[in-house]
């Protein structure tokens, strides 16, 4: 079954060179069929993924428990990366805003039910960047970087989504506590939302409302809409400030080449670490070579 | 920094006792060993010259399980992390909290490299640039900010957790500790050696305001630690002075710098070099080593066990003193040097004139524990 899904991602590609071809070649018939081709592809896609899910979530179990002595080229195995992409995507999605692997981890615990180790989170950030280069805007939507404003470099542990508007993804010195701020609202509106909220959503509450000034209640429990509203009272303090540093950061960085827009500017990397990363990533997409 | 650098001539010497050995570079740590026993003149003399002890201590037969353990590390990093986590979410409570920070004071910058550069000297430039530039655009925490110290002539790069800027308008260190605060209290020894930690940042955070033409004043003796609250992980804030601290450390580094007169009392030829071979594996024989380092003198005391890579040396030299047995009992038999001496003043040695007071006590402390124990000393 897996197959199946692989190869319907290898068509849905083909499909978008096609449509974005077609676009740039101005011809509006081709590229209308050829994206209703993409659309059902992409529905076929979804279908299949539908029907392999719970064995894929079974397959996740024994992996996770190995924990950080699984080597990274095994996250790059077919079947394993897709599950863990898209609980990714589903947290940050939940947030709206860059988070750290290990917050990404205790959201998707919370409000989806399985939790992932963070090891493999950091060599996902790289899978992703490794498919970008090779195929550019081949996939709806990648794991990316958010950048440090000062250097539009990629900011330390900090994941975002690609389709994000580029200020979003912009780390200015007031950024860590907006962006704190704003998920604790978006967190508590999610729980809000939920009749009977699952015991991990609420202790992910309470350790948000603990780091918001006024945000526990006099009975030291936190309830969903005081969190939210002393969450952003504090936000109305840094919102504009923060913004338009942001807006400063994103005007630079719409200057960067598209690769570099989403994965951060490599031009001061220098470290030992990152030239390791460079080689597991080089063996890596020989690895998947090999495997194609 | 000027006042702070041996002369030419003492650094010439300072590499004659070294030898071929290149060397060792300072950190927070070993600068704090400095400050915890000011009276060594051994470790003044290594320190100052940048021995590595370690080898030295090694080859001369005494090796010293010596640094910081894994589990340590491990669990000190693990609650800096999660004090730091989410733009130091947790600390920022603490610090409105305690110290009253304002509620706009929320800037958080990371200084764990610079664009992906982690390299020492681009970190510590940026950090120069952050901390002095005139506009410092909300920046309230400084995150592992990079700074230098110059100590014996070298420069030693150490890193602080945090700063936090702009607390009262002025720069405070934040160290944070893993180690307990019970009820309001945690071990003396170790807040010390944080305080005196802290010391060295704040030395650090003054030389670089000041080589910038700022005033050194604005980097607050008020240090802030943070470390877990009783036997729970969440952190507790406190703050610490270290006005004493940087004293002490004011003048071990101005003792460093005035290091020719202490190497003026030594023989020309004296040298720690472990004549190496070829491969860097030392020959130099362990007597003859031991005696190069026994021609300096040592001032132990059980505490060294804990700072000092030689430890294990100067405690079998000082095997027999009353200092081996701690700095108290040494200031209690003030004048007597040998436990020896001290046991037959006990018995009843008739002493010499300046020594009566002391013999005196000593004898009646020994006819105290007969009639006590029934046994003699």
């Amino acid at each position: 079954m897996a197959e199946t899904i692989e190869a319907l991602e290898r068509r849905i590609d083909e499909l978008r060179v096609a449509v974005r071809e077609a676009v740039l070649a101005g011809d509006r018939t081709l590229a209308g069929q050829r994206r209703s081709a993409l659309r059902s592809a992409e529905q076929a896609w979804e279908d299949a993924l539908d029907e392999v899910a719970p064995a894929g979530a079974a397959g996740a179990g024994p992996s996770a428990q190995a924990g950080p002595a699984e080597p990274p080229e095994s996250s790059a195995l077919p079947g394993s990366l897709l599950p863990l992409r898209e609980q990714v995507y589903e947290a940050l999605s939940l947030l709206q805003v860059p988070a750290a692997p290990k917050l990404i981890a205790t959201v998707h615990e919370a409000f989806f039910g399985a939790t992932f180790p963070t090891t493999r989170v950091t060599s996902l950030k790289r899978d992703e960047e490794r498919s970008f280069r090779t195929a550019p805007f081949a996939r709806p939507y990648y794991i990316c970087a958010a950048l440090s404003a000062d250097y539009l470099a990629p900011s330390r542990g900090l994941l975002a989504v690609s389709t994000w508007p580029l200020e979003l993804r912009m780390i200015g010195s007031l950024s860590p506590r907006a962006d704190f701020l704003t998920a604790a609202i978006r967190v508590a509106e999610a729980i809000e939302r939920i009749p009977e909220p699952p015991a991990a959503a609420r202790r992910l509450l309470q350790r948000f409302a603990a780091s918001v000034s006024g945000a526990i209640s006099p009975g030291g429990g936190a309830d969903p809409a005081a969190v939210s509203e002393a969450a952003r009272a504090e936000l109305t303090v840094h919102r504009d400030a923060d913004a338009e540093a942001r807006a400063a950061a994103a005007e630079r960085a719409r200057g960067l080449h598209h690769a570099e827009r989403l994965f951060g500017t490599t031009m001061f990397r220098d470290r030992a670490g990152d030239a390791a990363d460079d080689a597991a990533e080089a063996a890596g997409a020989e690895a998947k070579a090999a495997g194609e | 920094m000027t006042g702070r650098q041996p002369s030419a001539t003492g650094q010439t010497a300072l590499d004659r006792l070294r030898g071929r050995a290149l060397p060792k570079n300072h950190d927070a740590r070993t600068i704090s060993a400095l400050a915890a026993n000011p009276g060594c003149t051994r470790r003044a003399l290594m320190d100052a010259a940048g021995v590595d002890k370690q080898r030295i201590a090694a080859q001369a037969g005494f090796p010293a399980p010596f640094g910081q353990s894994r589990f340590a590390i491990v669990r000190g990093n693990a609650f800096e992390a999660q004090v730091k986590e989410n733009g130091a979410a947790q600390l920022l409570v603490l610090l409105r909290d305690l110290l009253g920070l304002d509620v706009s004071e929320v800037g958080y910058a990371d200084f764990n490299d610079v664009g992906g550069n982690s390299s020492a000297e681009v970190r510590h430039l940026h950090t120069r640039h952050a901390l002095t530039a005139p506009d410092q655009p909300g920046r309230t925490l400084l995150d592992h900010p990079l700074l230098r110290l110059k100590v014996g002539g070298r420069p030693a790069y150490l890193e602080p957790d945090l700063i936090a800027l702009r607390l009262d308008g002025t720069f405070h260190v934040i160290e944070i500790k893993s180690f307990a605060v019970i009820d309001g209290q945690a071990d003396p020894a170790k807040v010390a050696a944080a305080a005196i930690q802290s010391a060295v940042y704040v030395r650090a955070l003054r030389d670089l305001v000041s080589e910038a033409g700022g005033d050194p004043a604005a980097v607050s003796h008020d240090t802030i630690l943070v470390a877990p609250r009783d036997f729970s992980s969440q952190p507790t804030a406190a703050s610490l002075d270290v006005r004493r601290q940087l004293g002490v450390l004011d003048r071990q580094l101005s003792r460093i710098a005035s290091i020719e007169d202490l190497i003026s009392q030594y023989p020309p030829a004296l040298t720690f070099d472990l004549d190496p071979d070829a491969q860097g594996r030392p020959r130099r024989p362990a007597a003859e080593l031991a005696a190069a380092i026994g021609q300096v003198a040592a001032n132990y005391a059980p505490e060294c066990l804990a700072t000092c890579e030689l430890c294990f040396l100067c405690r079998d030299e000082a095997a027999g003193t009353t200092g081996a047995l701690g700095k108290p009992v040494r200031e209690d038999l003030g004048g007597i040097e040998y436990i020896a001496q001290a046991r037959s003043l006990a018995r009843g040695q008739v002493p010499a004139p300046e020594q009566a007071e002391i013999a005196a006590l000593l004898l009646r402390a020994a006819q105290l524990r007969e009639q006590v124990l029934g046994e003699a000393v």
